[in-house]
């Protein structure tokens, strides 16, 4: 069945030509769900957030308000929208207004193309990874806007720095998107969830050996493209003070960071439809449950390895350093750019060739699992390396 | 009015409204910004017509690509708000009207030209078919506007990197 | 000492009309020349192999207007300290320079660390140096009138300024006119005073063109507060608790080095457990400095969690030294000829325990940042201060070690019988911000060494010394005896008498040599106090070495020095 957005609006909410408050309806009908969810993501993700730092930095976190801090971030949303509303002085007024909504909006309506199961989905769309990508590139503009509306050097500094690395990392994102949709062989993200189905090992990442690398790159690309440690450099409090959002403040200022764990929670749902299987759990027989219920399985499947992987975002970041500017683009153009195109040529030719079968992807699992823990291996001797220059010899450790 | 009309005149108002903005704002930071809503405009157009192919690539390519490039670019040379300067103090009038009446005729001439038609039927799936022209039919035009682009690519580096040397020097 | 005969013997030979007195203080040659070929003097000591006094420690002024001293014949005299590094000698030239004729010829020439140093002269003593790029003052506002340390300027008198300096003399003109069009045209950013990068009251003003820092200079005196001139009205006891706030890193480096720099003007000698007792507090403080700095460089680096990592080995050390003294910032602890507390019970245990935990949470930071590729990447090569450039500077302790000089006053100059403990310094080649940061590493673990040493060889026995001149005498003696009673009585009241003359003995604090250069005129309170603080010449070297270097490179070089603003401004 093909889905273009006109005739999805029309099929969805049964209207009829002509129903012009029918259309002002659906808007709000698709909007609130959209809406809700948004910000359920931003305060988990920054209560996860607040979490994972404080536990890897030997901290607690947020202990006060609701059982371990859950509801600290709505605290913190509460008073950051009691809070004056400040525009600087000689400040583009308008474009300082719009530019937080821009920034929302781009990752707001992603969502609409997010599947969170076979039908809990808002616009299957033929063309849904390529709308997102699309509509995703807004942010540079939004964030370009608060820096420049701001009339601060840092957030100018900042606004200068997303449009460079979010314009650059825009290539290897889209490229590692490819992959996903040549091994599928559609842009809607429901079709390449299905495409998966069947033991864990059809998912795509164990499909060949190089989509594991464009993971590793959309990962990188995804990365920077939310402008995340340790590509936080739009930012980089320490340099830019905060970067693009230096200005803001109150309600304006949750709106940024809203978007920011939206998008985040965005890039990691497609990675996971692209690589890990969207909803299916990687078990024939939970996934052909159906129905209700089945959706249901496939929403909480889906939304966990999410975050998952929006967990695995946060532990870069509270471990890395940052990059500096001419190292992101070097990254980018000299490595990933290459990589990701070589890759993208291996898996076409490696679609066109190979039979898809069971056994290789086990392998590609043993693989992974052997060079896992071969990595710890050597991450521990180097730990234990470290310990041992530091501690003296007449000491018993 | 049926809510097609609507969208339409709705889109039509944010693809003109912008261009006049354009037109006669001073601040060419405003003007970029403008520019954002014209490409919005058109690409919602697109999407009317049931060309959501087209109207993404007119987000991805025109806003998420060129317009913050031009963004980037006004904001790397200056660091000041930039405001056109009149050239003249009094408008040309002439040459103005002689170019004026000549866009116009061009354009009017293409519209009446073009032999609209209506196309019934169910808007279809785009990129699939696009893709199979642009890899059969006109792969011929589709390299040789690639090999111009790499081409492009390449003197812009060489200049760049020209100028960046002779800089050092 | 034959070598310091030849000194100023030397100095008669060539310069014989210049040289106006030469006398032996506190165990430093001291040599008072005119000063208006101060220039060829000090060229001269520096240049010749057998004297090669190549390194400027210290350049200081004084305002001799109430001291009676024959040979103090002019008002003022500039002091410079000098050391050559070849020998490891020291040698105090004093250019006497009358308030008539209050000028003279900067030295910026040979040592570009004079730089700051005569502006500092001038700011507070008004002291104009001929030939000195950039003579305005450093340390008080630029609208301030008078000059802050001449002991006619009173310490009551405030004055009210409240306006920013524009900075655009020293690299406003730069830039901009760019002949190509305007499309380099130059961008000023203050960074600072209130910036996340610099920590506590630091102003950077710089011209970027795009991401490149053009040109930078430092603004200082934010946290100038006066410590030189409150030393001066006080007691030589009531100092003690303004070096807390010198470096507030490591308050205990301070405390020590102020009154062993007075004991020795004393000629006393404090006890062997007393010794013991400060190396092992002076180290504890070692560490807490290092690792404030690294972890304060990594987070301007983005990495946030070895700062929380370092800052918790910080606290527990500041734990154990709460117990000890009852503060953990501001310590307070050491006294002249002794120190306030012995130790409490427990304290080596807990020592012992965090000596053991050291390689945990240090361990954990080196194996995230070692072989972390964006770490090197961002550290290796960056912010590279040669050796030449860094003696230029006068740069002291860990940054200079950092460049490849192994010059440490624990070993060159021992004090506190650093002689007798087992230790290595370690050196860097490149001075880098790689070395500075790794250098600091290894500095623990050195520290680690000496106070296991030290804990192993504790002595026991008093803590304070037995000279009647500092040591408040038991109360049983104060309530039973007269002498007691009026010994007690003349040391409150009077303070502690140190005996006329001057002195410079430095130590080495976790920034390098901290010394205090003191002038006694033995009333019971300091004529002279000059604090001669390591990340003052350090922090000098910033704008030229950081020019050129990305804003994302300027702020770890910024933070690799670990300049503390108390320090700095004073």
């Amino acid at each position: 069945m093909t889905y273009t957005i006109v005739n999805h609006v029309l099929d969805y909410f049964e209207l009829e030509q002509g129903g012009l408050w029918s259309l002002i309806g659906a808007i709000a009908v698709w909007a609130a769900p959209i809406t809700g969810f948004v910000a359920i993501v931003g305060l988990v993700s920054i209560w996860l957030e607040r979490k994972i730092s404080a536990h890897i930095q030997c901290r607690l976190g947020p202990m006060e308000v609701g059982p371990h801090g859950l509801l600290q971030t709505l605290a913190d949303g509460i008073k950051l929208l009691g809070k004056e509303d400040l525009v600087p002085k000689n400040a583009d007024r308008a474009l300082f207004a719009l530019a937080p909504m821009m920034v929302f909006a781009a990752t707001f309506v992603s969502f609409a193309c997010i599947p969170f199961s076979e039908k809990a989905i808002i616009a299957d769309l033929d063309i849904g990874i390529f709308f997102i990508a699309a509509v995703g590139s807004l942010e540079a503009i939004g964030v370009v806007m608060a820096g420049w509306s701001s009339n601060n050097k840092w957030s100018l500094f900042g606004a200068v720095r997303a449009a460079t690395q979010v314009v650059s990392y825009e290539i290897p994102l889209s490229l590692a998107l490819l992959a996903g949709v040549l091994c599928a062989g559609s842009m809607s993200l429901v079709d390449i969830s299905q495409a998966q189905g069947g033991w864990i090992w059809s998912w795509f990442i164990f499909r060949n050996p190089f989509m594991w690398i464009m993971f590793l790159i959309y990962f990188i690309a995804s990365l920077a493209e939310c402008q995340r440690a340790p590509f936080d450099l739009p930012e980089a409090e320490s340099e830019l003070v905060s970067g693009f959002h230096t200005e803001y403040s109150g309600m304006r200022f949750a709106i940024f960071f809203l978007a920011e764990y939206g998008k985040m929670y965005v890039v990691s749902a497609v990675g996971v439809v692209l690589f890990f299987g969207g909803w299916l759990s990687g078990i024939p027989a939970i996934d052909g449950i159906g129905g209700i219920t089945g959706n249901l399985i496939g929403a909480g499947v889906m939304i966990t390895k999410s975050f998952l992987l929006v967990c695995v975002q946060m532990w870069i970041r509270w471990t890395l350093p940052r990059i500096r500017l001419d190292q992101v683009m070097d990254l980018c153009l000299k490595y990933l750019l290459p990589i990701s195109l070589v890759c993208l040529m291996l898996i076409a030719v490696w679609q066109g060739l190979m039979p898809t079968f069971d056994e290789f992807g086990i392998a590609m699992i043993a693989a992974m699992a052997l060079g896992f823990m071969q990595m710890r291996r050597i991450y521990r001797k180097a730990i234990e390396a470290s310990k041992t220059r530091l501690s003296l010899p007449t000491m018993k450790v | 009015m049926n809510w097609e009309a609507v969208v339409f005149w709705a889109m039509a108002t944010l693809v003109l409204v912008p261009a006049f903005a354009i037109v006669f704002s001073r601040n060419i930071v405003h003007m970029a910004f403008w520019l954002l809503g014209t490409l919005m405009g058109v690409s919602g157009l697109y999407l009317l017509l049931g060309a959501d192919f087209l109207g993404m690539t007119q987000i991805f390519v025109y806003i998420g690509g060129i317009n913050v490039l031009l963004l980037f670019g006004i904001m790397l040379t200056r660091s000041e708000p930039v405001y056109v300067r009149r050239l003249a103090k009094r408008p040309k009038l002439a040459p103005g009207l002689i170019i004026g009446a000549f866009t116009a005729f061009t354009l009017v001439s293409a519209l009446l030209g073009a032999g609209w038609r209506n196309v019934p039927g169910e808007p279809t799936e785009t990129a699939g078919i696009l893709g199979a022209f642009l890899l059969s039919e006109y792969i011929l035009p589709f390299e040789i506007i690639s090999v111009l682009l790499l081409v492009v690519l390449i003197g812009a580096a060489y200049i760049a990197r020209r100028g960046s040397r002779e800089g050092a020097e | 000492m034959v070598a310091t005969f030849d000194v100023k013997e030397r100095l008669r030979q060539r310069f014989a009309a210049d040289v106006l007195h030469a006398d032996r203080a506190g165990g430093m040659e001291s040599i008072t020349v005119k000063k208006d070929r101060i220039v060829e003097i000090l060229g001269f000591l520096r240049s010749e192999p057998d004297l090669a006094f190549d390194f400027l420690s210290d350049l200081g002024g004084a305002d001799g207007m109430r001291l009676d001293w024959p040979q103090w014949r002019d008002r003022f005299q500039v002091v410079y300290h000098l050391r050559s590094m070849k020998h490891g000698r020291r040698l105090r030239i004093k250019a006497s320079v009358p308030e008539s004729d209050c000028r003279m010829p900067s030295v910026t020439g040979l040592w570009k660390s004079a730089n700051w140093m005569e502006r500092e002269v001038f700011d507070l003593f008004g002291v104009h140096f001929d030939g000195h790029p950039n003579l305005k003052r450093i340390l008080c506002h630029h609208k301030f009138v008078g000059h802050a340390l001449r002991k006619d300027y009173d310490i009551h008198q405030g004055q009210w300024l409240d306006e920013t300096e524009s900075m655009m003399d020293e690299i406003g003109e730069y830039g901009e006119n760019p002949d190509d069009g305007g499309f380099s045209e130059l961008v000023p950013v203050n960074i600072g005073p209130a910036h996340p990068a610099t920590h506590g009251t630091l102003r950077l003003f710089a011209k970027l063109d795009g991401e490149t820092v053009v040109r930078v200079s430092p603004e200082i005196g934010y946290l100038h507060r006066g410590f030189e001139k409150h030393s001066e009205s006080g007691s030589w006891t009531m100092v003690i608790p303004y070096t807390d706030r010198l470096n507030y890193c490591s308050a205990m480096l301070n405390n020590v080095a102020w009154c062993h720099g007075v004991e020795k003007m004393l000629g006393i000698e404090v006890p062997e457990r007393t010794q013991y007792i400060r190396v092992i507090v002076s180290e504890l403080s070692r560490i807490i400095d290092h690792a404030v700095c690294v972890a304060a460089m990594l987070v301007d680096l983005g990495a946030l969690t070895n700062f929380w990592y370092l800052f918790n080995l910080r606290e527990r050390i500041y734990s154990i030294l709460e117990e000890l003294c009852g503060a953990r910032l501001t310590s307070t602890y050491v006294r002249i000829g002794g120190l306030a507390y012995d130790l409490n019970e427990g304290f080596i245990d807990q020592v012992r325990a965090i000596l053991r935990d050291i390689p945990k949470n240090v361990g954990d930071v080196i194996a995230l940042i070692k072989k972390n590729r964006i770490f090197l990447d961002r550290t290796v090569g960056v912010g590279a201060v040669s050796k030449e450039l860094a003696l230029s500077y006068s740069w002291t302790g860990p940054c200079l070690r950092a460049s490849g000089v192994a010059f440490d006053l624990r070993k060159s100059d021992p004090y506190l019988g650093y002689e007798n403990f087992d230790f290595e310094i370690p050196t860097y080649e490149d001075g880098d911000v790689y070395s500075r940061a790794m250098i600091r590493f290894d500095e623990i673990v050195q520290s680690m060494r000496i106070i296991e040493q030290a804990l192993d060889r504790l002595p026991s026995g008093p803590i304070f010394s037995e000279d009647k001149r500092v040591h408040l005498p038991d109360k049983d003696k104060v309530y039973g005896s007269i002498e007691g009673l009026m010994n007690h009585f003349v040391l409150v009241y009077d303070g502690i008498k140190v005996p006329k003359g001057e002195g410079y003995h430095p130590i080495e604090a976790a920034n390098g040599e901290l010394g205090f250069y003191t002038i006694s005129d033995g009333s019971g309170r300091p004529y002279r106090v000059r604090c001669r603080p390591p990340c003052f010449t350090i922090y000098s070297g910033y704008s030229e070495i950081a020019a050129g270097s990305m804003i994302a490179d300027a702020v770890p070089i910024l933070s690799s020095f670990n300049i503390i603003a108390g320090e700095l401004d004073r």
